[in-house]
């Protein structure tokens, strides 16, 4: 989104950025002010005070019914959410998003509005202000609302109520920017007649995450692994990695006093930083796995460049790309994955010299792939290091997003001088 | 300073919470702690955390609480705890570490207005932070509710004035006195009481039992009440609660038969009137407590066991259960292996992959195979449906299709890429994949042996697996009895084939003293009953004192279950004083098996049940003479422990074992001698460098 509105504001548009306040992100699962530091100073940012009452934490907010009961009154919660709009968490924020977008307009008119999800409410607001006032629309959709990425199968049919609005929303959209080619054509297939507004946007990676070189792998200190991102992955997906490190370190000299470093958020709202998943990592000290919580924007360079292997460890399968797989490629570094072998993730990976390939979810095949890494990150040339960085380039998130942004005005003038 | 009191409801992750404390105290806190927990954990797993103060709170709940909202019970329960008042009376941030907390640091939120209260330990760190960037915490005030509290909280006792009076005439000391409990039965027992009242008086006799510690006789109040009710509903309501707490409490239930008849009765009635949620609501519960672990797997004896025709004949003749039972078959049969390309195996499994490894590492490494693997436990997803009993019986009822739906679109990737799948334990995640047609992909399934004793078996449609593979013929008979798909015409066919162990290992030699140390390997289940191997060493012991018992293996958990956590108080008490004496040692859970082996001389299988217990085989394979009891589970049917090792090897009784021990350790000629005919036995039986070749005509047949 930072990149979007940057690249906005260097073609010359006025950009206003929607948003909700610091301490309402800071619920999710922290705030990274390290990240708005690089939003260009023309871009205006409106925060609205909405929080998700579902994540809040301070118990003199709550009710004595769901001090009680916090759990069911959550369950309850997300019903009554959704009567207005079909989205837990997020439905009840509708009429707010929608009353913002109007002020704003009327304030200042504005000549496109981009959508981004989740939450999936913000499609409400697009439609909101194309109803009263016409205003042109895309929606960045991301990972898509109609496919279910992890499972991938369909999320919903299309008679439902997130199927109509779904359907409603997207047929006035000049355009739709979708993450991979398999949500591109999930898209295509379910709205043949809005096939040519589908677009692929890839998450890229941003420059200034990148170690500037690589540092020499020293075995004699103890290799380091790491894994930078959110901790999204089940507890036995974790647990299998766990013991594929341990059997790895068991197994091979070179790993006998490597190091496993494990960075992100972990958990949101009361469990932030102490879900079960945490407690699995804090407990594998023993095993030379640390958990040292989230990272700062602007040190994520300087993480990896600690480092001499990544842990590529995702959810999902063909539908899902992530964006770290792209900046994991950017170090240069060899790359252990750990997610299922028919993952979008293995897709971009193909051709890069220091990835291990895709052998799933399975505690001997990553102890196999751990191994390799080792090697890997000790006798891999510079040449390789280079060229690995290379097969990363063309995914560098400044380029992917001038182009897509580009794209977009290029089509808004289209539709303009098509309505004119 | 600033002061913090984590509270919590139930045993929190000790990492997490080091990690919390140390932070907090890195920013200037004091933290206290009191958790309505077992005490144990406190002292166990508490010392070397940084706490100002730990106190245990009271967890038994008030009588009038056992109803209500978990929340309340812990807040009723705990909120006279003087040390809970007066910390939280000194604090300055009130923290909840669970759900269960949450109400009680609210209501303390109320009377010390000035602390801030918040839930979980990354807004306990926010809040000290804030805190200390402010300078100063709050003053401390006066510690009372607010007036609005106290009415609302007197309306509330007013509202719940009957109950009281009840409750008083059923006090405890009252029903704990064998007059006054059975005085109370008079009136549930009396003719012509009208249904409603027999109930709600039954119920409130029940709840007055379990107050007063006599949970067989609340479970009897219960079955008693239902046994005089004519709606269906409730009577099943009541059975069901009656054995559910007396299987809660590690005891046989008594009214297991009634429960059962009663609940698939009534599942029949509401599948007839087309109430499909219901109808598997009562059926699932009907299976649950049929098949419950504490009935089957956590006792020395099953039911299920002693008359499998008669065990599982009342749920076949429910008609709910006969059509959740109805194979549907497959359109196309699996398509022969390929011939053009490798073998596309699926390995599968939900979590436990024990017996997978040199199956994997041997296809894995082979040209014409090629292998994937799914553990549905890493697929939060698949994990969901695995174990998902009523969706499974809704969809086979009618009443689901999403379901099928959903397994459809989550396996079908799968079995479009795979020509077999080899499903390990025949459990839930076999019911999930059985639930679609697997297209031409031949499915193999393996059954060990506690899926016997579930209710998994009876809801898999085996007309959709090609192979069923068993590891020992007596579960063949046992599952072949007991689910009728495994004998109807549909049936898949049917294997014995050994599990994959590396045995060659295991052949060490001996240490010098081993020939008096018996050996049992795998401790942690209540069916491997260590207590029939002291009692063979205490024979023994009466005749040579040398004799020790060597325990290999973690302890079973109490946790498991009331009956596991029974049998584990027993053991302790009775290997206290032979630990002390020397003569039993307690190895533990450890990675080097044949490490240990080498100072064992005989290897002891002392269950009631197994399928063909690994540790005996290894034990064997390493050199010591096996002694096996003939698992009372099986014991005189066709297959037994006896036709899964030589004769020799098996005795009825500790008496016998200990005789056999004595004869072959007669001389240390004759115990090497047999010791070596035993390893010959187990590697030439065992081993994978045996088995595989099984398992290679399994998967590709004549290709072999």
């Amino acid at each position: 989104m930072r990149e979007t509105a940057n690249q906005f504001a260097a073609q010359g548009w006025d950009v206003t950025v929607v948003t909700i306040k610091d301490e309402s992100w800071a619920l999710e699962s922290g705030v990274d002010h390290s990240l708005s530091q690089k939003v260009d100073p023309r871009v205006k940012v409106v925060k609205l005070p909405l929080r998700r009452e579902d994540l809040e934490t301070d118990i003199r907010r709550f009710s004595e019914q769901r001090a009680v009961s916090p759990a069911w009154w959550v369950r309850s919660l997300r019903d009554r959410q959704q009567e207005m709009f079909p989205e837990p968490n997020f439905g009840d924020w509708k009429d707010a998003l929608e009353d913002a977008v109007l002020r704003l307009h009327k304030e200042n008119p504005a000549d496109l509005l981009l959508a981004t999800c989740v939450p999936y409410t913000n499609l409400a607001a697009a439609w909101k202000l194309w109803e009263e006032a016409r205003v042109p629309y895309a929606v960045d959709f991301r990972d898509g609302w109609s496919i279910d990425v992890i499972d991938g199968r369909e999320a919903f049919i299309a008679d439902s109520e997130k199927g109509r609005w779904e359907s409603r929303v997207l047929s006035s959209a000049i355009s739709l920017w979708v993450v991979n080619d398999p949500i591109a054509e999930h898209y295509r297939a379910r709205y043949p007649q809005l096939a040519d507004r589908v677009h692929i946007v890839r998450n890229g990676y941003d420059v200034d995450s990148t170690p500037v070189r690589k540092r020499p792998a020293d075995p004699e200190s103890g290799l380091v692994f790491g894994y930078l991102g959110t901790i999204n992955f089940s507890v036995e997906h974790l647990r299998t990695v766990l013991n594929g490190w341990r059997a790895a370190r068991s197994r091979e000299p070179l790993l006998a006093n490597a190091r496993f470093e494990v960075r992100g958020y972990s958990g949101h709202g009361a469990l932030r930083g102490a879900n079960p998943q945490a407690d699995l990592l804090l407990d594998a000290e023993a095993d030379g796995v640390t958990y040292g919580g989230p990272v700062a924007k602007a040190e994520v360079a300087s993480i990896y460049a600690r480092w001499d292997a990544m842990v590529l460890i995702l959810i999902g399968g063909r539908y899902v790309t992530s964006g770290k797989v792209y900046e994991y490629m950017a170090t240069g570094l060899p790359i252990v994955s750990a997610h299922a072998i028919d993952h979008d993730a293995s897709n971009v990976l193909q051709g890069h010299p220091l990835w291990t390939g895709p052998r799933g979810v399975a505690g001997k095949a990553l102890a196999d792939a751990f191994v390799e890494a080792a090697h890997l990150a000790v006798e891999s040339t510079d040449e390789q290091h280079t060229k690995a960085m290379a097969h990363a380039d063309q995914f560098t998130r400044e380029i992917i997003m001038s182009a897509a942004v580009r794209q977009l005005v290029d089509v808004l003038g289209l539709e303009k001088g098509r309505t004119q | 300073m600033i002061n913090v009191l984590f509270i919590s409801a139930k045993t929190r992750p000790v990492s997490v919470l080091a990690g919390s404390v140390r932070k907090l105290v890195a920013e200037g806190a004091r933290v206290s702690y009191g958790g309505s927990v077992p005490e144990s954990w406190m002292a166990k797993k508490l010392t070397g955390i940084d706490f100002v103060e730990t106190h245990p709170l009271r967890r038994s709940n008030l009588r009038r609480a056992v109803d209500l909202p978990f929340g309340e019970r812990v807040w009723l329960r705990i909120h006279s705890d003087s040390w809970l008042r007066a910390r939280a009376r000194e604090a300055h941030v009130l923290v909840a570490l669970d759900d269960g907390a949450v109400y009680t640091v609210w209501q303390l939120a109320q009377r010390n207005r000035t602390a801030k209260a918040v839930n979980g330990f990354a807004p306990a760190l926010d809040a000290v932070r804030e805190l200390a960037r402010e300078g100063e915490a709050a003053a401390l005030r006066a510690f009372r509710p607010p007036v609005s509290l106290v009415v609302r909280e007197f309306a509330r006792r007013v509202r719940g004035l009957p109950g009281s009076l009840e409750r008083t005439v059923t006090a405890r000391p009252i029903m704990r006195s064998s007059i006054g409990a059975r005085l109370w039965r008079v009136p549930l027992r009396a003719p012509a009481v009208p249904d409603k009242l027999r109930i709600a008086m039954g119920r409130r006799v029940a709840e007055a039992m379990n107050w007063a510690g006599k949970y067989g006789g609340g479970s009897y109040a219960l079955a008693l009440t239902a046994s005089k009710i004519s709606d269906p509903a409730i009577k099943a309501e009541l059975y069901d609660k009656a054995v559910s707490q007396e299987i809660d409490r590690g005891t046989g239930p008594k009214h297991l038969d009634q429960a059962i008849q009663s609940l698939l009765a009534h599942a029949d009635d509401l599948q007839a009137a087309g109430e499909y949620k219901d109808a598997v609501k009562n059926l699932s519960r009907a299976l649950a407590l049929g098949f419950h672990r504490g009935v089957h797997i956590d006792q020395l004896a099953s039911p299920l066991a002693a008359d499998p025709e008669a065990f599982v004949g009342r749920f076949h003749r429910s008609r709910a259960m006969q059509t959740v039972m109805t194979p549907r078959g497959r359109v196309r049969p699996a398509a022969p292996p390929p011939t053009g390309r490798p073998l596309r195996l699926l390995v599968t499994t939900n979590a436990n992959d024990n017996f997978l490894h040199h199956i994997l590492d041997r296809y894995r490494n082979r040209h014409d195979v090629e292998v994937r693997y799914l553990d549905m436990a890493t697929r939060p997803s698949l994990k969901r449906l695995t174990w998902a009993d009523r969706k499974v019986m809704a969809e086979r009822m009618g009443g689901d299709d999403e379901h099928a739906a959903l397994v459809e679109d989550l396996m079908r990737p799968y079995l479009d890429w795979a020509d077999t799948v080899f499903l390990d334990w025949c459990l839930g995640h076999a019911a999930m994949l059985t639930t679609i047609d697997p297209g031409d992909t031949r499915i193999i399934v393996r059954l060990h042996s506690y899926e016997a004793f579930t209710r998994w078996p009876h809801l898999v449609d085996f007309s959709r697996v090609d192979d069923l593979i068993f590891v020992g013929s007596h579960l063949l008979d046992l599952t072949t009895t007991l689910v009728p798909q495994l004998r109807g015409p549909q049936a898949p066919r049917t294997h014995v084939l050994h599990n994959a162990v590396e045995l060659s290992a295991f052949t060490r030699e001996k240490t010098s003293d081993a020939r008096f140390n018996l050996g049992l390997v795998g401790v942690g289940q209540v069916v491997k009953d260590p207590l029939w191997a002291v009692e063979v060493l205490r024979l023994l012991r009466e005749e040579d004192e040398r004799y020790r018992l060597v325990m290999v293996g973690a302890d079973m958990d109490p946790k498991f279950s009331r009956a596991t956590k029974k049998y584990r108080k027993k053991m302790e008490a009775k290997l206290a004083p032979l630990v002390e004496a020397g003569a039993v040692l307690r190895l533990g859970p450890t990675k080097d098996v044949a490490g240990k082996l080498t100072d064992i001389g005989f290897i002891l299988s002392s269950s009631v049940r197994e399928s063909a217990h690994l540790g005996l085989m290894e034990g064997a394979a390493s050199g010591a003479v096996p002694v096996v009891r003939d698992w009372p589970f099986f014991a005189g049917k066709t297959h037994s422990a006896r036709t899964v090792y030589p004769n020799g090897w098996v005795v009825d009784t500790p008496a016998a074992a200990a005789q056999r021990i004595l004869e072959v350790n007669a001389t240390e000629e004759n115990w090497l001698e047999s010791a070596e005919l035993a390893s010959k036995h187990a590697l030439s039986t065992w081993d994978w460098a045996f088995v595989r070749a099984d398992f290679d005509q399994m998967f590709l047949g004549e290709r072999r």
